[in-house]
């Protein structure tokens, strides 16, 4: 919202207060002022002249060398504008003058006229485009005034620019600060300074209102109150330029000289205004109801049909709707060149159902943004009477006697009760009662002492946000200022352990990123197809921002290909890269909301070299078995022992495709990232992925391992070779083994899988390490011996393995 | 034959002592010590030498040639060590071979430094769903519908026919969650992602990361929250910072407040990150407003507290000076490795 500082100055005398110190103030009070601009310091250095000369310049065609008297004094000017001439009355930059945009910069920056010489002349000065001002988008001539145009006047008082323009950004709560007056009230509390509301006095030369116009409110839980006037025989025209600057400086068009005078008062003292053409209202009746079933479509001003809902509340005549209530009129009721009667509307609606009606036509107003936000109700004869007045005096008329006033009710001051010691148990002051009460007065709540420790506030109906006693006390620690209350920090340390546990997240982090993995963090909006590529129960975003982000992430793969495919364009060949974050689902079970399941997942990606940059050994691409070879080592950290891969058929997403189970749940999958789903990325290398949900492998609650006593008695290792048929599966010989050795089973590893020369055709020889044990003994040659004769009848059984040879 | 004896003596030590390749080495047994050097021609001479005298030259002969011998030998040693070190000399200059180094994004690299923070000062870790219900995301946090509070920000809503269901514009509705499933006092942070319906720029992504602060006990004071933020702020940007407490408003607290920081870029003068103010927004709070306890079932007058939320991102692009927060998700590894 744009405030001007003249306007301000009407309610409060702001003389010898800077824009910076009202700008901090206000701020400190919580009314944002996000920035200001003095016209006067912008447009310093810019004078309105008058073109004498324009001849060519000697040595350029399009440069014209021109003499331009600037109020007593002639500057030698270079302009390269086509539509310079003489006689003209321009703006005129000069020298030391900070020009706002520069028109040959492609961001528009400003820049500062200096002494130039331009072609062997030197020029004195600018004369400058709208563009250039800041005062419009033509940049492909300069600006030319009307010929009184007084010579050498300032650019700013001539265009009544002689103002600052404040940019406030107000919160949702503080309707009353909607206007000039609410800020002044403001800037008043500030500062100390008295607020002067002048009292308007009309002279009333008409015939009484109630023989002119009546209005019926129908839905009074709507509208809790309508008033209105009428004046008779007025001249719709253009605004005089005070009013026409008025509401342009702050950032609304000028229509005519009726509608500014009510969006004026309205930027004045916050009350929404509408004017009737009388003539064009049916019965001379307004009447404020719900629309009747057969009313289903208006026409706004803004020449849109609408549709309208039942719960839409109308201002209507005796046929037909004439206007949406507190958002916007209609064209049958509109004011036009020939109006010569007009009803002045100054109203209260309920602000829900005016927030309701503008969301459901998606029509926001000056008008329906103040409503929604709630509107003094006891504003309303006092805009009627400065609008009337305004219009009387702009486009002349008689005022009917009378006011119509429809009121619900009379809106009296709320009264809530304020404990002192509240005050100070929630802010941790120790404020006294006579503090407080001075401190509300000077926002106009007055305070009576009802006993020593309770004060009863009287809040002014302007402050339709203050309905509790915290809200009192926000409006003390606001005023007071936050700044004064102390800091304290001295709260218990601990009181309990509910919230203790630490996120395992945490902590797989450190152990991924030690590992040599790179961190990702990916988008979970995703396209549809892609959430749909790994599953239906996908989660669908209603009003998603694009097509792209429309549905939730089923897989954390697409990001970590998206991830890959920028890299890759950027000639990083290897990665390893890891991401923890949710996958989304629909779930037949009722979850925690709705059924929606949100799963922590643990992702990791490897593609390129599994050896970069190394001098001496050869660079090997990464494969399945690097990745299987991280998920264990990752399993093993986490002090997981009982876990399976078990391949499984998948062409969609994968090729060589597993899936990961511990003790017994499927916990994930792992693979080579499919051809198909490559392409979409345009990848052009290997790329292995597996994604595993975190909830099942990770608690959340702190493990404590118990010690296990350390074995007495050495272990011992049996290295097995096997040759077996090339299909046999490594695991499940190594299973096997595990089996065998039964209760001395320690450890199993392959050190060696050989095929090729010394080998049979269609055989390959698997080598194995066995680690063997015993809790009660020092294993000897005879049990050694057994386990090798079980292992060789066994395997040899079970897979026609012939045992190899033997070391230990 | 004596005078002889001794200059060979001279010379040849002092020719020993000029040894410095294997070729010198040779050279010097050529010349002094092989059959027909200079010391076997001396041995030549011993027969010319009277039968009297000839035991002590004899004597002094043998031991010159022992001593020469000697030495030579542990010259030619030192020479032939130093030549074979010389050949199999490594190259120390080699790089190591190159690793993958990992390492944490910059946003979890500050989410762990605020965690560690207000873990400090005796906070316990809270989690909630992204994908929340009207009730716990709006209404429940004091957000009435058809309430322009609800304008403060842009919503996600989620298909479906059961209810109404949004993506969670905050950290706040686990503040919800926790008081409803805990009785006071509750002290916790809630780290989470969540969703804003904006255009995607420089300045604001569709999503981005909260924490949440929610500390509710007897006679908790807006004191106590100036307190606790100004902990945090001058443990994470520094003990030098200065703070500005502005009132504020959001549906949940009251009174409410936005903390400002002064610009550790500019140290307060103005400038562009600060965009000439002097001060940097970094987080809202205020005193959890009463309504919010009806909802959760706490019984306002026995018990107070504040809360605060502050954006991952936002102190991230400040702690770092990073100016694009689309950078953060985009990943490009020549950006992930500066942190």
């Amino acid at each position: 919202m744009k405030i001007s500082r003249n306007w301000l100055e009407q309610f409060v005398d702001l003389t010898g207060i800077s824009d910076q110190d009202i700008a901090s103030r206000l701020t400190m009070l919580g009314i944002e002022i996000e920035s200001f601009e003095n016209f006067s310091e912008k447009y310093k250095g810019f004078v309105v002249g008058s073109v004498l000369e324009a001849e060519k310049h000697p040595k350029a065609d399009k440069l014209r060398l021109c003499k331009v008297d600037i109020g007593g004094e002639i500057k030698s000017i270079i302009c390269g504008a086509p539509n310079v001439a003489v006689g003209q009355r321009v703006p005129v930059g000069l020298i030391g003058a900070l020009v706002p945009h520069d028109q040959h910069d492609p961001e528009g920056k400003p820049f500062k006229l200096t002494r130039a010489k331009i072609r062997g002349v030197e020029s004195e000065g600018m004369i400058c485009s709208a563009y250039e001002l800041d005062l419009g988008d033509d940049k492909d001539g300069i600006m030319v005034f009307e010929a009184a145009a007084p010579l050498g006047k300032s650019l700013a008082e001539y265009l009544e620019l002689n103002d600052t323009i404040l940019e406030v950004s107000l919160t949702p709560n503080r309707a009353d600060c909607l206007s000039h007056l609410g800020i002044a009230r403001e800037i008043s509390s500030a500062f100390s300074k008295k607020l002067a509301i002048k009292k308007q006095s009309l002279s009333e030369s008409g015939d009484s209102i109630t023989g002119i116009a009546k209005v019926e409110v129908i839905a009074p839980d709507l509208c809790p109150r309508y008033s209105a006037r009428v004046i008779k025989g007025i001249k719709v025209g253009t605004s005089p330029q005070w009013l026409k600057n008025a509401v342009e400086k702050v950032g609304m068009r000028s229509i005519n000289n009726v509608v500014d005078a009510t969006n004026y008062v309205m930027l004045e003292l916050g009350q929404p205004l509408h004017a009737f053409d009388l003539s064009l209202i049916k019965g001379k009746k307004i009447i404020v109801r719900r629309p009747l079933n057969s009313e289903t479509k208006f026409t706004t001003l803004d020449g849109k049909e609408r549709t309208i809902g039942p719960d839409m509340l109308m201002i209507c005549d005796k046929e037909k709707i004439v206007a949406i209530a507190g958002v916007m009129g209609g064209m049958n009721s509109e004011i036009n060149s020939e109006t010569a009667d007009v009803l002045i509307e100054s109203a209260n609606f309920s602000p829900s159902s005016i927030r309701k009606t503008s969301k459901t036509l998606g029509l926001s107003t000056e008008a329906s943004y103040r409503f929604e936000r709630g509107v003094d109700p006891n504003l309303t004869l006092a805009a009627l009477d400065r609008v009337t007045q305004i219009i009387t005096e702009t486009a002349g008329g008689k005022i009917a006697n009378g006011v119509i006033d429809a009121a619900a009710k009379k809106f009296a001051p709320q009264k809530i009760e304020l404990r002192v010691e509240q005050v100070n148990r929630l802010l941790g002051t120790r404020l006294a009662a006579g503090e407080i009460k001075r401190q509300l007065d000077s926002i106009e709540i007055r305070c009576e002492k009802k006993s020593e420790t309770v004060l009863t506030c009287s809040v002014p109906t302007f402050r339709g946000d203050i309905e509790r006693e915290v809200d009192l006390i926000e409006e003390v620690a606001r005023v007071y200022g936050y700044e004064k209350i102390e800091d304290s920090l001295q709260t218990k340390l601990a009181f309990d352990t509910r919230f203790n546990e630490t996120d395992a997240t945490d902590e797989l982090k450190d152990f991924l990123a030690g590992a040599g993995f790179t961190e990702i963090v990916t988008n979970s909006l995703q396209l549809t197809n892609v959430a749909s590529f790994h599953t239906d129960n996908f989660v669908t975003i209603a009003n998603p921002i694009s097509e792209d982000m429309a549905a939730m992430r089923t897989s954390l793969l697409p990001g970590a290909l998206q991830t890959i495919k920028l890299n890759l364009s950027h000639g990083l060949k290897n990665m390893k890269l890891f991401e923890i974050g949710r996958k989304y689902l629909l779930s037949d079970k009722s979850q925690t909301v709705g059924n929606f399941s949100e799963r922590n997942t643990i992702s990791l990606s490897i593609t390129g070299s599994a050896d970069p940059l190394s001098y001496d050994r050869k660079e090997s691409e990464f494969d399945i078995f690097d990745l299987k070879s991280e998920i264990e080592r990752l399993l093993r950290h986490l002090k997981l022992d009982n876990w399976d891969f078990i391949s499984y058929d998948n062409d969609k997403e994968y090729k060589q495709s597993l899936k990961l189970f511990v003790n017994g749940i499927e916990v994930g999958i792992a693979g080579r990232v499919s051809e198909m789903a490559l392409e979409n990325f345009s990848i052009e290398q290997s790329v292995y992925f597996a994604e595993i949900d975190l909830s099942e492998i990770a608690s959340t609650k702190k493990k404590i391992n118990r010690y296990q006593p350390l074995p007495k008695f050495p272990f011992a290792s049996i290295d097995l070779a096997f040759i077996v048929n090339l299909d046999t599966p490594v695991g499940s010989l190594m299973k096997s083994l595990k089996s065998i050795a039964g209760n001395l089973f320690r450890d199993i590893s392959v050190f060696d899988i050989y095929f090729g020369e010394g080998i049979p055709e269609g055989k390959k020889s698997v080598a194995f390490s066995v680690v063997l044990g015993s809790d009660e003994r020092t294993l000897n040659d005879g049990d050694i011996a057994r386990f090798i004769d079980n292992a060789e009848s066994k395997l040899g059984k079970e897979f026609s393995a012939v045992l190899r040879k033997q070391k230990s | 034959m004596l005078g002889e004896i001794e200059k060979l003596k001279a010379e040849a030590t002092a020719s020993l002592n000029q040894i410095r390749t294997s070729d010198d080495a040779e050279n010097f047994r050529l010349k002094y010590l092989s059959r027909k050097g200079s010391l076997a021609q001396l041995f030549e001479k011993l027969k010319d030498v009277p039968k009297d005298e000839k035991p002590a030259i004899g004597k002094l002969l043998n031991e010159l040639r022992n001593a020469l011998e000697s030495e030579f030998e542990s010259v030619r040693k030192k020479v032939e060590a130093e030549k074979s070190r010389q050949s199999s000399k490594v190259d120390l200059s080699i790089p190591g071979r190159r690793r993958y180094v990992g390492r944490k994004h910059p946003l979890t690299q500050t989410a762990d430094e605020i965690k560690r923070i207000f873990i400090s000062i005796g906070f316990g870790i809270a989690d909630g769903p992204e994908i929340e219900d009207d009730y716990h995301n709006f209404e429940a946090l004091n957000f009435p519908p058809d309430h322009p509070a609800r304008d403060m920000q842009d919503t996600f809503f989620v298909k479906s026919e059961t209810g109404k269901y949004v993506l969670r514009t905050h950290t706040s509705p686990v503040q919800i969650r926790v008081m409803e499933n805990n009785k006071p006092p509750v002290r916790v942070i809630i780290p989470g992602r969540v969703y804003r319906n904006e255009a995607v720029s420089a300045r604001s992504y569709c999503l981005f990361h909260q924490v949440e602060g929610l500390y509710v006990d007897k006679n908790v004071s807006l004191a106590e929250l100036k307190g606790t933020i100004s902990f945090f702020a001058k443990e994470f940007f520094g003990s030098d910072v200065k703070l500005r407490f502005r009132p504020s408003y959001f549906p949940f607290t009251e009174p409410s407040a936005e903390v400002d920081v002064s610009c550790f870029i500019c140290g307060g003068k103005g400038c562009r990150i600060c965009k000439y103010s002097g001060w940097l927004e970094v987080l809202g709070c205020g005193m959890v407003d009463p309504n919010v306890y009806k909802f959760v079932g706490y019984d306002e007058n026995e018990v107070s507290g504040y809360a605060f939320g502050m954006g991952i991102e936002r102190l991230a692009l400040l702690r770092y000076g990073i100016d694009d927060i689309r950078l953060f998700f985009e990943n490009d590894l020549r950006f992930l490795n500066q942190f």
